[in-house]
């Protein structure tokens, strides 16, 4: 063995992860080599330096923030359990916070277009040229800016993040609220609306739709905080389907760099 | 996380208590900053509820928390890189400075702090699979899975971090000596 070769290894050593053969032929070298053997010293040092630094401990803020929410999740999963219960023996009280999406009967039909959208590029995707495709996120831009000019903008982003908050916290959603979350996540003019729909969309990425609506929606969205989030989504829900959009990222000059970074590393993992 | 997953929210105090200390220890070795590892891990076990429906009973609990705590430590640092950053007063004495301050040498004797000043000097991606590797006990497969690299990769990466930190280490300790 010669020196470039136990340098090589020697890091491993150090570490104790060196089987035992190899171990026993870069002792064998450095026997004869003080140099080597002072490369494994300070190797050592610098490991036992690390390994007794003392564990930080945090501060009860941790455990009393944590807990409390613990505790909020456990009286909503009980709070549901009595709704439903309620509901079975057909007296079910109203919910404390479940307003509609929105006032006007007018928009929930637009919103309901907007989901007939998405829908149609979920089954589209699958089976449809990309002519169609393009053709079918042209509809989600034009009725975006439809939705943000007559609606959105009647109602305060307060109200509007409430509303997703609520829809959140509803363990089985039916494909209204489904439908809801996706336009707030698409068409909302707040960032921090759209990201909390996002989240909020999260434990339903199971679903065809939600993942075809979040790959609809990452051309037309501008927000790097948003896009990122939207790919991180995407990567997890293992949306294949997403790659040629992100690979267009990936390479979209006037993306912001994080943006086009997070695609190029989601094209790869997809 | 199979029995919070299925609904006994109870067992989430327990997972808590069992891996929040090495949890913070790891994020305020990689932020530098205690009050930034005290919300990470917040989030990161709010993560952990609110997803719950997603977890997987594939490879460790640990590495799963640890890919979460990954993901929020680079939003926080996402964060902090394009805004202002109210610094931890206990954490000063990590940042360089060319005004040598008075009580830097003796601050520097101490072979901790030497070590908290070379960990900080290395880049995000070294220090994080230094921590991780050693630090934390994950093997190099769960830290690759971690890190969405191959083991090779990993243990590469986790060697050359070590070998940066004993250069800032020694550099360091040369220094103070002087």
């Amino acid at each position: 063995m010669n020196c470039e070769t136990c340098r090589e290894r020697i890091a491993e050593l150090a570490d104790g992860k060196l089987d035992p053969k190899t171990a026993a032929s870069l002792r064998a070298h450095m026997d004869g080599c003080p140099e080597c053997a002072r490369e494994l010293e300070t190797l050592v040092r610098t490991l036992e330096a690390l390994d007794s630094v003392p564990a930080d401990a945090p501060s009860h803020r941790l455990r009393a923030s944590v807990m409390g929410q613990i505790e909020t999740e456990k009286l909503t999963l009980k709070s549901e359990a009595e709704w439903a219960a309620a509901l079975r023996a057909g007296a079910a009280p109203a919910p404390a916070r479940r307003g509609p999406w929105v006032p006007i009967s007018l928009v929930l039909q637009l919103l309901g277009a907007c989901a007939l959208v998405v829908v149609g590029f979920a089954l589209g995707e699958r089976t449809a040229d990309q002519h169609q495709l393009a053709d079918l996120r042209a509809r989600v831009d034009t009725m975006g800016q439809i939705v943000e000019q007559s609606v959105l903008q009647n109602r305060t982003a307060g109200d509007r993040l409430e509303t997703v908050m609520t829809a959140a916290e509803v363990r089985k959603p039916d494909e209204r609220v489904i439908d809801g979350l996706i336009n707030s996540m698409a068409f909302d003019p707040s960032v921090n609306v759209r990201l909390n729909a996002l989240n909020a969309l999260y434990t339903h990425s199971g679903q065809e739709v939600v993942r075809a609506g979040v790959a609809a929606c990452l051309p037309r969205e501008t927000n790097p905080l948003v896009q990122v989030s939207m790919i991180d989504f995407l990567v997890a829900s293992k949306a294949r389907e997403a790659s040629p959009e992100l690979q267009k990222l990936a390479g979209d000059e006037h993306a912001d760099t994080d943006v086009r970074e997070s695609a190029r590393r989601a094209v790869e993992l997809l | 996380m199979l029995a919070v997953r299925d609904g006994n929210l109870d067992c989430m105090g327990e997972l808590f208590e069992r891996h929040h200390g090495p949890l913070f220890g790891y994020l305020s070795k990689l932020t530098g900053n205690r009050t930034a590892a005290e919300d990470i891990s917040q989030i990161v076990f709010q993560r952990m509820l609110k997803y719950r429906h997603t977890y997987r009973d594939q490879g460790s609990f640990t590495a799963w928390m640890y890919h979460l705590a990954r993901r929020c430590a680079s939003d926080h640092f996402r964060k902090t890189s394009s805004s202002p950053v109210a610094v931890d007063p206990s954490s000063l004495e990590e940042h360089e400075d060319t005004e040598r301050r008075a009580d830097e040498s003796a601050a520097s004797s101490d072979d901790h702090a030497l070590l908290h000043r070379a960990l900080g000097r290395l880049d995000r991606d070294d220090r994080e699979v230094l921590l991780l590797s050693r630090l934390q006990e994950l093997s190099f497969a769960e830290v690759a899975g971690i890190l969405e690299c191959s083991v090779g990769a990993a243990r590469v990466r986790s060697h050359r971090a070590l070998r940066t930190l004993r250069d800032h280490y020694f550099k360091l300790q040369k220094e103070t000596s002087l």
